[in-house]
């Protein structure tokens, strides 16, 4: 008989989240699913999960894989724990009384910042000539207690001159990696972009060990194909792009799903939320594409001027731990702790202890019972640890136990008492607890791990609440369904949902309650969304079935909607943004235009009629993005040339390549 | 992103320190696998460092294996005559062509000062490139870099008997000077001198410790 021949262009999506890494091997063109994988992601080293993935998938021939493709959390993740490298942010004439009034200074993103003289002006003329032996001095005291240099010059777009010669100078006296505020951001906004060559200099070396990791995994299994990463706005730059610029990366992974979804689903209006161990993240299709948010990507409270999806992220998922707050209402999240089934999985012990616990009747024990850590690694480096933290972490040697008991035996009535925060940091000691996926083990809709220990746990719960277990269920999944309803409103509003008890808005607060738990007898109200949810991660079905009714509108769940977001690392396009900015060079005093400068990333021109000047920027753009776009691994680029009116005779020509990823060894 | 390139470059870079400073010692013979192994990188990458090494003039290839460039009393008069007239050449150049900020590089450099000697070298060599920038002939910059490669080699050679360091960092405040008074014949003269002295001490040492066997 006649085997099938084997499917023609293999391309593998890899999804490194906070909590798993998804993998899939799928048929380009076709779309066509044929292997996934799905591993828990090591924050210590999220190579080490795409190891994994490349190591197991099912494939006899992996030098058959013509691409991969990866999102990526990990530049959202350091700088959320301040993991980065050490950098200095050299800010050339930027004003620090008007840094100091506005308390901006916390947004640069480092505590190494100086204030250098020079900039320029609007008009692209100098302002003050550039103080560099002043840098230099700066330089040398800081080289050797920093990892990287970030350069920021006052409006660099127009002109970076300066933040040219200040790289050019502090390459001759150290080799730290510099990073010019104009290579990342042709925006105006001069505080956002020093943010944004800050946090890209953090975060240079971690993102080309991680492409490095990732390519050799490639190698090591046969596989020669073009790598690439996923922006934050869902398109794709090759391996060496990402390795100069990985702020682009932040939102990478949210963004991947909402491609994973409309493109598993075929939806090109939609709203997609995807739900993972971690959070729940909503993002929205507009005529295929997702749409992108106006101010630039934040990220830990950091305002950046790199693009990226427009996303609404909420402390909710499938390992979101519950628990009880002070009012005794059950609060979900945002922590995220490893489920009760997982727990007594790994480890022999939890069940029993969960099942007498269970089998208590008085004192009834306290939801706060169900709370254990363990210890993560085995033998953990102590030497930086105090005390306390060293106790802990032979307390834990024997096996996992409740909290309770261990801040018992350390003389303790509360974890708040103490810090234990290199062990968490550290992934030293981790948490378990009462999750939704222990609920899900219960029901019976999701059951890999032990659901015996679930199910004590979940006796516990309901008891305390003087509960039956499906009294307990019922308004558990009430909650859910509420908490991302609001989300939704809120994301799509752009406003907030009042607090419950806020008479203020006692109206909005009726209306939203009776539209999601119909109350009144004679009123009804509805809330009609009138696009579909995609729904994208494991627990998406259970979670979302009931949102989908409280907006009367269809709940999507495409084939293989679980590692969406890893079918999204492979969906997009590879897309180059190359803009040139025209404004008037203007005489002493500004009292006649001499000419118009065009300035691109790297060049500048003069040319003295507007007409000419916006001829050839347009044929310059078109040029350097085609150029970038073929250099960042796109197919047959198309380019599309916009120009924007930026102020009094002031032009932004942007030209936009947007190409298929090249495939192939 | 190519994983051999970049591993090549670092094992390059790797390889150049340990040869121009002696660790590896003239003679030496060079063993892929051996190399592979006790650096961490696969043996494509080395074979490929040493093959760019090969063209420093750093590692030879006879017809079989390879191993680290001998060092001669001969090489000493070679490449101290070539360097001695292209760094001269390069001060000239740069009292030319050299911009205000060549300038503040060069004052800045001369003001740092080194801890100790690792750092000393670092220093001179940044010193010796920021002229050959400063001279703006990036020709004359890269052949002076492979001459300061052969040349480290020596001074390492003579580096346990050597007391001359600071003078010489003096030598180069006064060339930065010259340099800044559009002065080409003191720019010339100084480097001259600089380089001159550098290599008799060099040459002093070698000959009466015998450290070169002829």
């Amino acid at each position: 008989m006649n085997k099938k021949p084997p499917p023609e262009t293999l391309v593998l999506g890899i999804d490194t989240g906070g909590t798993y890494t998804d993998g899939v091997l799928l048929e380009y063109n076709t779309h066509q699913i044929i292997a996934a994988h799905k591993s828990l992601t090591t924050k210590r080293d999220f190579s080490i999960g795409i190891e994994n993935v490349i190591k197991d998938i099912d494939l006899e021939d992996p030098s058959a894989i013509q691409m991969v493709s990866i999102s990526t959390t990990l530049a959202t993740n350091a700088i959320a724990e301040g993991k980065g490298k050490r950098v200095a942010l050299f800010l050339i004439g930027y004003d620090p009384d008007l840094i100091n009034s506005f308390d901006m200074s916390k947004r640069f993103a480092t505590p190494h910042y100086f204030y250098i003289e020079g900039g320029h002006d609007l008009h692209g003329q100098e302002k003050t000539p550039l103080d560099l032996p002043d840098l230099l001095e700066k330089t040398k005291m800081i080289k050797n207690k920093v990892d990287a240099i970030a350069v920021s010059s006052y409006f660099s777009p127009r002109n970076p001159e300066h933040e040219i010669r200040a790289q050019n100078a502090i390459a001759s006296i150290c080799d730290l990696p510099i990073v010019l505020g104009h290579q990342l951001s042709t925006l105006l906004g001069s505080v956002e972009r020093a943010t944004t060559a800050a946090l890209n200099a953090s975060l240079l070396s971690m993102l080309q060990e991680f492409i490095i990791a990732v390519r050799r995994a490639m190698e090591h299994r046969g596989i020669n194909a073009p790598l690439m990463v996923v922006r934050g706005d869902g398109t794709l730059m090759n391996d060496e792009f990402a390795a100069r610029s990985p702020v682009e990366t932040i939102h990478s992974g949210p963004a991947a799903s909402a491609i994973g979804g409309r493109f598993l689903s075929g939806e090109d209006q939609a709203l997609v939320l995807d739900v993972g161990g971690t959070t729940t993240d909503l993002a929205l299709i507009k005529d295929g594409k997702v749409v992108v948010s106006e101010k630039g990507a934040s990220v830990s409270g950091y305002q950046t001027s790199v693009q990226a999806a427009n996303l609404f992220s909420i402390g909710l998922g499938g390992d979101s731990h519950i628990n009880l707050d002070r009012g005794k209402e059950i609060s979900i999240g945002p922590e995220r702790v490893v489920p009760l089934a997982y727990l007594s999985h790994q480890y022999n012990n939890v069940q029993d202890r969960l099942k007498a616990l269970a089998k208590t009747n008085w004192p009834a024990p306290h939801p706060r019972d169900l709370e254990y850590w363990f210890l993560q690694q085995e033998n953990p480096e102590v030497n930086s640890f105090t005390a306390k933290e060293q106790q802990v972490v032979e307390i834990l040697k024997p096996g996992p136990k409740p909290a309770i008991e261990v801040l018992k035996s350390l003389g303790l009535l509360d974890a708040s008492q103490i810090s234990f925060n290199n062990l968490w940091r550290e992934e030293v000691i981790g948490k378990s607890g009462f999750t939704p996926t222990d609920i899900l083990h219960v029901d019976g809709r999701h059951t890999p791990w032990d659901k015996e220990a679930s199910k004590a746990a979940l006796t516990v719960f309901s008891h305390y609440l003087n509960l039956d277990e499906d009294q307990f269920q019922l308004l558990f999944w009430e909650n859910v369904t509420e908490i991302i309803s609001k989300a939704v409103i809120h994301f799509l509003t752009e406003r907030e949902i009042p607090a419950k008890n806020d008479s203020t808005h006692d109206l909005a607060n009726w209306f939203l309650d009776n539209s999601l738990r119909p109350e009144h007898e004679q009123l009804t109200t509805r809330i009609i969304l009138n696009i579909p949810l995609i729904g994208i991660g494991a627990p998406a079905q259970v979670m979302l079935e009931a949102v989908a009714r409280v907006f009367n509108t269809d709940l999507v769940l495409p084939a293989h909607y679980q590692v969406a977001n890893a079918a999204g690392a492979v969906a997009g396009s590879v897309m180059v943004t190359e803009e040139i900015l025209i404004y008037p060079h203007m005489s002493k005093g500004d009292a006649e235009v001499l000419g118009y400068y065009l300035q691109s990333r790297d060049n500048r021109d003069e040319i003295e009629e507007l007409e000419d000047a916006l001829t050839r920027a347009k044929e310059i753009a078109e040029s350097n993005a085609l150029s970038a776009a073929l250099r960042s691994g796109a197919n047959i680029p198309q380019v599309n040339v916009e120009v924007i009116q930026d102020g009094m005779d002031s032009y932004r020509v942007k030209a936009r390549a947007v190409g298929k990823p090249r495939l192939g060894g | 992103m190519n994983i051999n390139k970049v591993d090549t470059q670092k094992a390059y870079q790797l390889l150049w320190e340990k040869i121009t400073s002696l660790e590896l010692a003239p003679g030496e013979i060079l063993d892929f696998a051996s190399l592979a192994d006790e650096m961490g990188f696969s043996k494509t990458a080395i074979r490929e460092a040493l093959n760019l090494l090969v063209h420093d003039h750093l590692v030879e290839a006879p017809p079989r294996g390879l191993f680290v460039s001998g060092l001669q009393f001969s090489d000493l008069e070679k490449i101290s005559t070539i360097r001695l007239n292209l760094e001269t050449l390069a001060a000239q150049q740069a009292v030319l062509n050299a911009t205000t900020d060549d300038l503040v590089i060069l004052q800045s450099l001369c003001k740092e000062v080194a801890g100790d000697t690792r750092e000393y070298f670092e220093l001179d060599q940044r010193f010796h490139q920021a002229i050959a920038k400063a001279a703006h002939n990036n020709y004359l910059a890269d052949t002076l870099q492979l001459l300061y490669g052969l040349s480290k080699r020596l001074w390492f050679l003579a580096l346990p008997y050597l007391d001359f360091l600071p003078t010489a960092v003096k030598s180069h405040i006064k060339l930065v000077d010259a340099i800044r008074d559009g002065n080409e014949s003191l720019a010339a003269e100084i480097m001259k001198n600089h380089i001159e002295e550098f290599y008799l001490k060099i040459r002093e040492i070698i000959q009466e410790k015998d450290l070169i066997k002829e």
